[in-house]
């Protein structure tokens, strides 16, 4: 599909999404939703230069905040309406992104990663220190209620951020099948290989970070409007840096796709968690998840598909098994405490749980193993007595332990002489 | 004829030890030369220096009568100067096709006054590929080739940017017989067309069937540069391949 019409049918599936959102009438759905897209813009926008040039860049939180403040700055100076100001954030974030890369894009691997988290902590500092846009305070950023022909304007906000979604995701998927998309990834794969094929390899990174911090910045640049109050540590969360590199990483770096899953996966995942079930597990939800996407797909759930590391070579070794499961029971728990809101989170742990015991059954040769984690998850539903959760929890402790010390049948001999 | 490549007292160091020591070398287009030299002696520091992947401290680089100094490694590529690398270094995640698509893309295609169609570019690539004989894993990743493909895959990749001048750096090591001698006469071929051809290698059958001078080079500095019969008889050269 060529970019017109894949642009076309982004923009069919954000109206379709917008719609969808208003017939369910509540406008909480804006705010939870306007988070999620706020970060398909920052993965799209970190993988072009991390996943598609493989430079980790730490320092996503210093563009996203660019952008927010360009908005306080501009919003204090002359107000403008928010799609000027997206614009603004983005040739700021990028000009600054452009600085940046040619500082340190001689610097490679984890030198790279250090320069751009000093570049956060550098910019944090300024903002922190200069009161005309709040200082260590904040600012205030007051919004209108209303806003003509759409209504609430929250439904703007999320409209505006519908928008950026499908420009990134645009930008980012033209990038990839064009001529620049090959250059970079020969820059992933072989910085010296891809200089002695003629590809301008410091000029290529450059452009990769000018467009990664302009889509950073235009993330963040309706920012204030949608919290209000604006304070650099709001501002420069480590939430944007860790998720914008998590959620690419989760879903795969090397396609468009990739960080549109992991945003749309992790950051619903979040939104979430944080409503139904304590701020403190949500983190543990999250990170747990994190470790079982590292172990069973590195290279992200695109790569899973893809099939590029077949699922039943992680659980070979009995250990990794029995770690595994214990890791994804433990949520299990702390959720069933949650009562029945926290039960569509626990639904991801136990389909882990039969991935795992299905990938070791066959394995071990207990094409059976599966049924237990099932039964136990269906046993846990039930209302009732106490011995019932025991009985669910008695299935999953067979599971593991058929797992861990079944081992695989023998070959089976030869008959004959040899 | 004109002097394609002239390297004029060119010397590199690498902190206190001295990996070139004032070389001087002359290639005529169309030259067929071989470069030898036991390990360590600077034969790809030299290949480095040509092709600006390293930048040397002393002396001129010239191609074309244009000096390089200070031209990054993707200019001189532009210019016609193309290389394989000792090592294979393939683009992992690419496909054969597409590792052969960066060349073509970012070299041939950025020179003035050429601009190939997309359809162009994968006759192009197909042409390589068959010429090398990778045609079949054409859309294969790298990791699935063996070394030897590898290697031609290395060569053809060098091959993609039309160069004027192919510095070929051990693109033999490890083949059989029959490839070497297969890779010697897609060489020569290569060089009837009007490519200039420095070949570096150690296996001597090679070199000698393939080269019209012969250039030695011992810790850093030219001890030899002739007619290959009579340079490999030179006792200069004898006892430093051989010891005495």
């Amino acid at each position: 599909m060529r970019t017109l019409p894949f642009f076309l049918v982004c923009l069919a599936v954000a109206a379709a999404v917008f719609v969808l959102a208003r017939l369910v009438g509540n406008d909480y759905v804006f705010f939870a939703g306007y988070v999620v897209l706020q970060y398909i813009v920052l993965a799209t926008a970190w993988n072009i230069l991390g996943g598609y040039t493989g430079y980790v860049n730490f320092g996503s939180a210093a563009f996203f905040a660019l952008g927010a403040y360009t908005s306080v700055f501009l919003h204090k100076f002359y107000p403008l309406p928010i799609p000027v100001l997206i614009v603004v954030g983005a040739i700021i974030s990028g000009i600054v992104g452009l600085g940046m890369g040619y500082l340190t894009l001689r610097l490679r691997g984890a030198f790279f990663a250090i320069a751009t988290l000093a570049l956060a902590v550098v910019l944090q500092t300024l903002v922190t220190n200069w009161s005309y846009v709040g200082g260590a305070r904040g600012a205030y950023v007051i919004r209108p209620n209303e806003i003509e022909p759409i209504g609430p304007y929250i439904q703007y906000l999320f409209l505006l951020m519908l928008a950026l979604a499908v420009i990134a995701l645009t930008v980012a998927r033209g990038i990839e099948r064009s001529w620049l998309g090959l250059g970079f990834a020969a820059i992933r794969d072989d910085e010296l290989a891809a200089e002695a094929s003629g590809v301008p390899t410091l000029r290529l990174k450059l452009v990769a970070t000018a467009i990664s911090g302009a889509l950073m910045g235009v993330a963040g640049a309706p920012f204030p409007y949608y919290i209000g109050y604006l304070q650099p540590t709001s501002a420069f969360a480590l939430d944007y840096a860790v998720n914008s590199i998590a959620m690419p990483m989760i879903g795969g770096t090397t396609s468009w796709i990739g960080p549109l899953i992991g945003a749309i996966l992790l950051g619903t995942l979040q939104q979430v968690a944080t409503v139904t079930i304590s701020s403190s597990v949500n983190l543990l939800i999250v990170g747990l998840l994190i470790v079982d996407c590292v172990i069973i797909a590195p290279n992200g759930i695109l790569g899973l598909i893809q099939g590029k590391r077949t699922a039943r070579e992680i659980v070979t070794d009995p250990a990794v098994f029995a770690l595994l499961f214990v890791v994804n029971v433990i949520p299990i728990y702390f959720l069933h405490q949650e009562a029945l809101a926290a039960r569509p989170l626990e639904i991801i742990f136990w389909a882990v749980l039969v991935f795992l015991a299905l990938a070791r059954g066959r394995i071990i040769g207990l094409s059976w193993l599966w049924a237990l984690p099932v039964g136990g998850a269906a046993i846990s539903v039930v209302p009732g007595p106490f011995w019932l959760w025991l009985l669910s929890a008695l299935t999953l402790a067979i599971c593991l332990g058929c797992g861990l010390l079944m081992r695989p049948p023998a070959p089976a001999t030869r008959s004959g002489t040899p | 004829m004109t002097a394609l490549l002239e390297v004029d007292n060119v010397s590199k160091r690498f902190g206190g030890f001295v990996a070139l020591d004032g070389i001087a070398l002359s290639v005529t287009a169309g030259e067929r030369v071989g470069l030898i030299g036991p390990n360590g002696s600077g034969k790809s520091t030299l290949v480095n220096c040509i092709c600006g992947t390293l930048t040397n401290e002393m002396g001129s680089v010239r191609f074309e009568g244009v000096t390089m100094n200070g031209l990054s490694a993707h200019e001189r590529t532009r210019r016609g100067l193309a290389r394989s690398f000792q090592l294979p270094r393939p683009f992992a995640s690419l496909s054969v096709a597409e590792n052969m698509r960066v060349p073509l893309l970012y070299t041939v295609n950025a020179r003035p006054g050429a601009h190939l169609s997309a359809s162009a570019i994968e006759a192009r690539c197909a042409e390589l590929l068959t010429l090398v004989g990778l045609a079949e894993k054409a859309k294969q990743l790298p990791r699935d080739l063996t070394q030897v493909e590898m290697r031609k895959l290395e060569l053809a990749r060098a091959l993609a940017a039309e160069p004027k001048l192919l510095i070929a750096d051990e693109s033999m090591a490890g083949l059989s017989n029959t490839e070497v001698a297969d890779i010697v006469a897609l060489l020569i071929r290569l060089n009837e067309r009007g490519i200039t051809i420095i070949m570096i290698e150690h296996i001597m059958r090679a070199v000698m069937s393939f080269s019209q001078r012969l250039v030695v080079l011992v810790s850093g500095k030219k001890i030899a540069d002739g007619a290959p019969d009579a340079v490999i008889r030179d006792p200069e050269v004898e006892r430093a391949y051989l010891g005495q």
